[in-house]
């Protein structure tokens, strides 16, 4: 019996495999989710330190709190270090090198910076009164390291960021049950093989059972995780609740914090990392049920689809198997094995460097990943949509003020506007000055054509990043070229970058020049291969110069020139280079274009879930352009 | 009649030549600029009021002194030698790793129909209409953070050479698909085995192919800029364009190393680029002119 019909016959190969997978990944789903939680548990405990500790020094001169802080890190040996940052001033420091008080460093300037970043999230979140922007950042460093940054109030008011590092050990863990799985697996792999399919039936009652079975034996399995993870979250309640205690008792034996005894008041400390109260351990330390039930629930209910779609998974590889499917792809692979062969390698590099980023910077959009907390588990980012909210939901374009209206630069509708402006102008610039020298350079009898045709065609040759910067130094504000022609014909000399319209033009300029020739080279190969009989024949029927262009020249381009605008279109929205290197999107980025925005988002403000958020935003837009270019192309081909 | 015509051809060789002359003068002022044997940006040192004609001399195209001290810095002072280096290895190799990519899918995508097929080019194709930006990102994670091949060859190399696939991959297909069959068919008969076949017969008849092929892949990573500068952050990796943005981006700004550089590194594509444009054009448009 060969591998075919072995497989059209028994199940067993079926039930194997798709219970392999349906462990594989269940288990692989729950692990991550124990260590989820066990790095939860970790922040949880450190974001409780910080909290009080916040608390504790929110009320005292600098004095008070230096003394403060550094006992607490003395007392506590999870503590590796405090440091307090208050606009460019390091207030408090642990670490005897610091010398705090003093000013920031030049090479501190990222913590600088990550305290603006938390100010600016706390002022959203207290002027929107949605709470979406989170203001404790937590990021993970190697070795069991956590770095802890909140915001240091003074007085009620915010006054600046509190940075802690911990060193918190892993929590003891209960050993996951292998030989379950084992289990499983085999009792799987026993039904299959003793179950007969009946490759003709369709509804074989042996295929029905066979997927009974199948389905449950995983949800058995699957249940069982879930009331491990349950019991897991319930010990790490437990063991905040005596941490949480510890720690208040301390605060309150030192006089920093009074302990509160009372049930119903929100605990301030254990809070999430929009710093709201969890609302499970009460204020006294006992362990609220009603909200550790909201939690299980919660958590169950994030589970629940994702360990419902491994099922589907699972079961569908099952019916491949019992309905033969698999033994037919098998076939097919032995036939075409030389042609899969010759695939694999750039079929894989695809995989891996194109499509595998492309899905991955469309799910980072979902998150709110940056610099300070991309090593945190990936559930821990999750947020959903609100990146494509804040993008395409923010319409403060302009503000009102006593003198006019001030456009908001960093808006996404103005740059979206700016980029429109700037694709359309390009386009037209070069499509016009192209037009015109083809139009010239096809003049018949005219000498010299190839040269003037290769010097014309320079400017596409040369790499662009070279152009742009060469374009930067001939718009040099103080020794450009352009400038001392102003100035010889008696103009003031302009300083191209600081306005809003003449920093355009540098782009305009620069661009312009660059693309004149592609169109120039396009339209001239297709006014040589319209015929001269045309053009005499309406020149005996007396048609105008201008008739001719109208009636003969512009129609018979048309196809031409329709995919050339098309290609140079998406060329223009793209132009990364010439935006970024001539005048980088001055002044205070308002002729960035949308790639350039990204870029600065990603690489300069280490936002990487926003920029890849706006990313997918000009992708859908390129998509859109992409659905009417084929349709406008193709209307043009009925001409 | 006649003489009108020549008349007016005069007045269209004077208006070409004037547009010609304004459109290389960026060309002619970075080779200006390149021969000057100094580093500020304007050609020559202005008085304090300088008159019509002094400044008509600031903007001519020629340098004050002719030296050739820039190019021989941009070797010994700076080091441009060393970029221009990481630039050479990193095309050589994308274009040796791209065209065997392209070459063994392209031959399978014409030579076999298996299930897959379709999907697959469509899947290439459309590929194409990732932004940069949006891939960018991700590939920052993956190549530099998670895999740690920022500052080294092989991270760029595997990026461009994979990115510049689908292209080549259509383009040789179009061309394998021009050379027949019952060549192949022979050699079958014969006994000669598929990979025989591929190396012995189809590689060398599609020699031209391969070669637009391969200085398209090495043209894509010689001009690439910007994931180049993300991916290589210490100086001794910089590639030639990140390298070339060095000199006059941020507050340095030696505009005679970055006009010797340009030279050097435009040489080699230019003449390529006015070889080969025609190719470049019909395939650009191709598809679109009936």
């Amino acid at each position: 019996m060969n591998i075919t019909e072995h497989l059209q016959r028994s199940a067993a190969l079926g039930m194997g495999i798709g219970m392999l997978l349906l462990l594989v990944l269940s288990s692989w789903m729950f692990r991550s989710e124990e260590l989820d939680l066990g790095v939860q548990q970790r922040e949880r405990s450190a974001v409780l330190q910080a909290n009080a500790l916040v608390l504790a020094v929110a009320d005292t001169d600098a004095v008070a709190t230096g003394a403060r802080v550094r006992l607490m890190q003395q007392q506590n040996p999870q503590i590796e270090s405090v440091v307090i940052i208050a606009g460019t001033q390091m207030l408090a420091s642990t670490r005897a090198e610091d010398a705090a008080p003093r000013q920031l460093r030049r090479e501190e300037k990222p913590l600088y910076d990550l305290s603006n970043l938390i100010r600016t999230a706390r002022e959203t979140n207290l002027g929107e009164e949605v709470v979406r922007k989170k203001t404790i950042q937590i990021d993970e460093l190697p070795k069991g390291r956590l770095v802890v940054t909140l915001p240091y109030l003074s007085g009620g008011e915010y006054a600046g960021i509190l940075q802690m590092q911990f060193l918190v050990a892993k929590a003891a863990r209960e050993s996951g049950s292998g030989y379950m799985s084992v289990l499983l697996l085999f009792a799987a792999l026993l039904v299959g093989a003793l179950l007969r399919l009946n490759a003709e039936k369709r509804f074989d009652p042996a295929k029905l059972l066979a997927l009974a079975a199948f389905l449950l034996l995983a949800l058995f399995y699957q249940q069982q995780g879930q009331e491990r993870l349950e019991r897991v979250m319930m010990q790490d309640n437990r063991a905040i609740a005596a941490q949480y205690l510890a720690a208040a008792e301390q605060y309150d034996r030192l006089g920093y914090l009074p302990l509160r005894r009372d049930v119903a008041a929100a605990n301030l400390w254990d809070t999430d990392h929009y710093q709201r109260p969890r609302g499970i351990i009460a204020a006294d330390g006992s362990v609220v049920a009603e909200g550790e039930a909201k939690q299980l629930a919660q958590r169950a209910g994030f589970m629940r689809p994702i360990l419902w779609s491994i099922d589907l998974l699972a079961a569908c590889v099952l019916l491949l198997f019992i309905y033969g499917y698999a033994a037919r792809a098998y076939a097919a692979f032995r036939k075409h094995l030389d042609a899969y062969l010759y695939v694999a390698p750039a079929m894989i590099g695809m995989l891996v460097l194109v499509f595998f980023p492309f899905s991955y910077g469309i799910t980072l959009a979902f998150t709110d990943t940056t610099l300070f907390n991309e090593s945190l588990p990936f559930l821990d980012r999750l947020i959903g949509w609100g990146n494509f909210r804040t993008i395409l939901g923010d319409f403060n374009i302009y503000q009102e003020t006593a003198d006019g209206f001030i456009w908001n630069y960093q808006n996404f509708y103005w740059t979206l506007m700016v980029t429109i402006i700037w694709t359309v102008t390009n386009v037209t610039v070069g499509v016009t000055v192209g037009f015109m020298l083809a139009m010239a350079l096809n003049t018949e009898g005219l000498r010299g054509k190839a040269i003037y045709r290769v010097l014309l065609i320079l400017p596409w040759a040369i790499p662009n990043y070279i152009t742009a910067l060469v374009w930067r130094g001939m718009f040099h504000p103080q020794f450009g070229v352009i400038n001392q022609v102003l100035q010889m014909f008696g103009m003031e000399p302009v300083s191209w970058f600081d306005g809003v319209f003449s920093s355009f033009i540098t782009g305009l300029a620069t661009n312009g020049w660059l693309s004149f020739p592609f169109m120039m080279v396009v339209i001239l190969g297709a006014l040589q291969s319209i015929p001269k009989d045309m053009y005499e024949a309406a020149e005996v029927e007396g048609a105008s110069r201008w008739q001719r262009l109208r009636y003969i020249t512009l129609p018979l381009l048309k196809p031409t020139l329709i995919p050339a605008i098309v290609l140079s279109v998406v060329w223009t929205f793209n132009m990364f280079n010439i935006i970024f290197l001539v005048s980088g999107g001055e002044p205070a980025g308002a002729n960035e274009i949308l790639v350039t925005k990204a870029y600065k988002i990603a690489f300069e403000q280490y936002q990487y879930a926003y920029a890849a958020a706006y990313s997918t935003v000009i992708f859908m837009i390129l998509l859109v352009y992409g659905f009417f270019q084929t349709r406008i192309t193709k209307a043009t081909e009925s001409f | 009649m006649a003489e009108l015509k020549t008349k007016n051809h005069i007045w269209l060789h004077i208006g070409l030549i004037s547009f010609t002359l304004l459109a290389i003068y960026p060309v002619l002022w970075v080779l200006a600029l390149s021969f000057s044997g100094q580093q500020s940006v304007g050609l020559i040192d202005l008085p304090q009021d300088p008159t019509f004609l002094e400044r008509l001399r600031a903007i001519l195209p020629v340098p004050e002194h002719w030296s050739v001290k820039n190019f021989t810095e941009v070797w010994t002072e700076q080091q441009f030698g060393r970029w221009l280096w990481n630039s050479v290895v990193i095309s050589l190799m994308t274009t040796l790793l791209g065209v065997f990519l392209a070459c063994t899918a392209a031959y399978a995508f014409s030579r076999f129909r298996f299930p897959g097929r379709n999907l697959s080019m469509l899947a290439f194709l459309v590929s194409q209409m990732f932004p940069g930006t949006l891939m960018l990102i991700p590939l920052f994670i993956i190549i530099v953070k998670q895999l740690e091949l920022g500052n080294t060859y092989i991270g760029l190399v595997i990026v461009y050479a994979t990115t510049s696939i689908p292209f080549c991959v259509w383009m040789l297909k179009g061309y394998f698909d021009t050379i027949p069959y019952d060549i192949e068919e022979s050699a079958l008969i014969d006994g000669a085995s598929r990979m025989t076949i591929f190396w012995r017969i189809i590689l060398p008849l599609a020699k031209p192919a391969i070669a637009i092929t391969a200085l398209f892949s090495f043209m894509t990573a010689w001009n690439e800029f910007i994931l180049a500068s993300v991916f290589m952050e210490s100086e001794a990796n910089y590639t030639a364009p990140v390298g070339l943005r060095f000199f006059v981006g941020g507050f340095s700004s030696q505009w005679g190393y970055f006009a010797a550089g340009s030279v050097i590194v435009s040489l080699p594509v230019v003449a390529l680029f006015l070889q080969l444009q025609k190719y470049l054009i019909s395939g650009l448009t191709a598809g679109s002119v009936k």
